[in-house]
């Protein structure tokens, strides 16, 4: 799963972006600045899968603000692409190209009923009537929520609600889905049906997603991680070459995926298994060639 | 379940009121609340009680429903006809200490009543036959002239239906702030006015706290996605006249006429 097909051409790119905050005290006296983002430079190419992980406040979702000019670099430069994010006429065409879905699932949906909530983006953007109703319908599917289309939000569970969502982005025919801790929220069942509709959104419709999450399971199936810690990016590379720094990770208060954990432990005591264990599968397979002779059974 | 709370109190069926046009169904609640003001003798209720009847039959919606609605009203008309059936001088029928009750008193008491029941069936009608939605989409509409005053006509359409997105959660998280200081010891519910509405405080607080969040959150979506006003936005359900909303228009404008007939020239 490490090499995928994925096109030369370049989404999203940032040069030494910088972002600062001037932090106030109650009466709006400057108390001095925070920096968010420290001197980031990413490439973002079309169709990849892009994770971002990070401990709170490590200014993953600031970064992630300013892939569809939601926020600004206070110093560097971030094209969307090929757009400068500071290009106010290109603004809304940045927005179109990356789309977002944010932690809060209550927050962002603005219909009263499901479709008229995933048709909000595409009538912003001046879709003619007749398409509006494809485009709902086409992404309602793509996440497996076209049954509900005629349903309320508020009687939607979590995990529902953030594919509403994505579904909302999608209608707008975005190049690139920015996903800010769609999961955070969402109980173990909505995290998997979301991140599955994410990973099907990369395979079938080769749309670029970048996850950023603080759960390591969800990088498991990515292109590439980036790992952040105060406003800067401590590693970068494909799941197996970052799962395999198993203290770096738990260094940058990061919880380190079970399996991955398990087969690091056993290695430390001596087994000879290999490096950047993922899933539970993989290390079953490993510990089963290490150990043929016990008995099958058990998962 | 606070979740299954219906704004307004829209009736789901499937009539010929529920799928007019609701900037027919919104003009025609203000005509039919300006023709009670029009006609002023029996004649002209009679026949705005046929119209009325008319309507609450094409509705589908039962009659309980319809007076379910006017329970709340109750107080108010009580009050209307007492007011009215004792304060109005003129020629004495019925006499007991000070209170005094007189034909005209009597006339104008149930004259008022009836009109008073007369509008709130007839505005309440509009609200069972037109989900919240409708009518923000209607009202949009219908006042968009009013945009050449600067009177921001989008904005304040979009704000009612965000609104309304907003309410239950808002309630939900009312019911959850609530149980969490009963939990830690708090009373809202015995003690004086005073002390009820000060107990009201803390929950007040962290609510305005989390509705500002949830602002400020809704905003960042909405620019997310591309919202920059109503210039240049289409829509997804435009509001279409059919065959049946001219029509509609047509029996409208037959009854107003018919009641100002009746209320200036006869009688």
């Amino acid at each position: 799963m490490e090499t995928r097909r994925t096109g030369e051409e370049t989404i999203i790119r940032t040069e030494g972006v910088r972002y600062e905050y001037t932090r106030r005290d109650e009466e709006g006296n400057i108390e001095g600045t925070t920096i968010a983002v420290d001197g980031v430079d990413m490439t973002v190419r079309r169709g990849e899968f892009i994770a971002i992980l990070g401990h709170n406040g490590s200014g993953k979702s600031t970064l992630a603000k300013h892939f569809n000019a939601l926020l600004y670099p206070t110093e560097g430069v971030v094209w969307v692409t090929g757009c400068d994010t500071r290009d106010d006429a290109r603004l809304w065409d940045i927005r179109a190209h990356a789309g977002m879905v944010f932690q809060n699932p209550d927050n962002q949906i603005i219909g009263q009923v499901v479709e008229e909530d995933v048709g909000f983006g595409p009538e912003n953007l001046g879709v003619p009537t007749p398409e509006i109703w494809e485009r709902v319908e086409e992404s309602l599917r793509a996440v497996g929520m076209l049954e509900y289309r005629k349903a309320s939000p508020n009687h939607l569970s979590g995990g529902q609600k953030q594919r509403v969502s994505i579904a909302g982005v999608i209608a707008m025919h975005p190049d690139c889905i920015i996903l800010d801790e769609p999961t955070a929220m969402l109980d173990p069942v909505g995290r998997k049906d979301v991140i599955r509709a994410a990973r099907a959104l990369n395979d079938v419709e080769r749309i670029t997603i970048i996850l950023i999450t603080h759960y390591m399971e969800e990088v498991v199936y990515a292109d590439r991680v980036f790992v952040m810690d105060r406003g800067r990016v401590e590693m970068s590379g494909t799941p197996r070459e970052i799962f395999s720094q198993v203290t770096r990770l738990q260094s940058l208060r990061l919880t380190v995926p079970q399996a991955t954990l398990m087969a690091h432990a056993l290695r430390e005591g001596g087994m000879p298994l290999p490096e950047g264990i993922l899933t539970r599968q993989e290390l079953v397979e490993e510990l089963r060639r290490l150990m043929p002779h016990t008995s099958e059974g058990g998962d | 379940m606070l979740k299954d709370i219906t704004l307004g109190q829209y009736y789901q069926t499937d009539s010929v009121l529920h799928r007019l046009d609701p900037r027919v169904k919104l003009a025609g609640t203000f005509l039919y609340i300006l023709s009670l003001f029009i006609v002023a003798d029996a004649r002209g209720y009679v026949v705005a009680f046929v119209f009325l009847a008319l309507c609450v039959g094409l509705s589908q919606v039962p009659l309980r429903f319809i007076f379910r609605g006017m329970r709340s009203i109750y107080f108010l008309l009580a009050l209307t006809i007492t007011f009215n059936l004792f304060l109005t001088p003129g020629e004495e029928i019925w006499r007991f200490h000070f209170l005094a009750i007189t034909r005209e008193g009597a006339r104008t008491a149930s004259l008022m009543g009836i009109r008073l029941i007369f509008l709130i069936t007839g505005s309440s009608l509009m609200t069972f036959t037109t989900t919240p939605n409708q009518l923000t989409d209607g009202l949009e509409r219908l006042l968009r002239p009013l945009r050449l005053f600067h009177v921001p006509v989008h904005e304040i359409a979009m704000m009612m239906s965000i609104a309304l997105r907003f309410i239950p959660i808002l309630m939900e998280e009312t019911d959850k702030i609530m149980k969490a200081q009963i939990a830690r010891g708090a009373d809202f519910e015995s003690g004086s006015i005073m002390q009820r509405a000060r107990a009201l405080v803390p929950l007040l607080v962290p609510l305005f706290i989390s509705a500002f969040r949830r602002a400020n959150d809704l905003a960042l979506a909405m620019e997310a996605r591309c919202y920059h006003g109503g210039e240049g936005r289409t829509k997804m359900k435009p509001l279409k006249y059919a065959g049946r909303d001219l029509g509609a228009y047509g029996i409208l404008a037959g009854y107003l006429l018919c009641c100002i007939v009746l209320g200036r020239w006869i009688g």
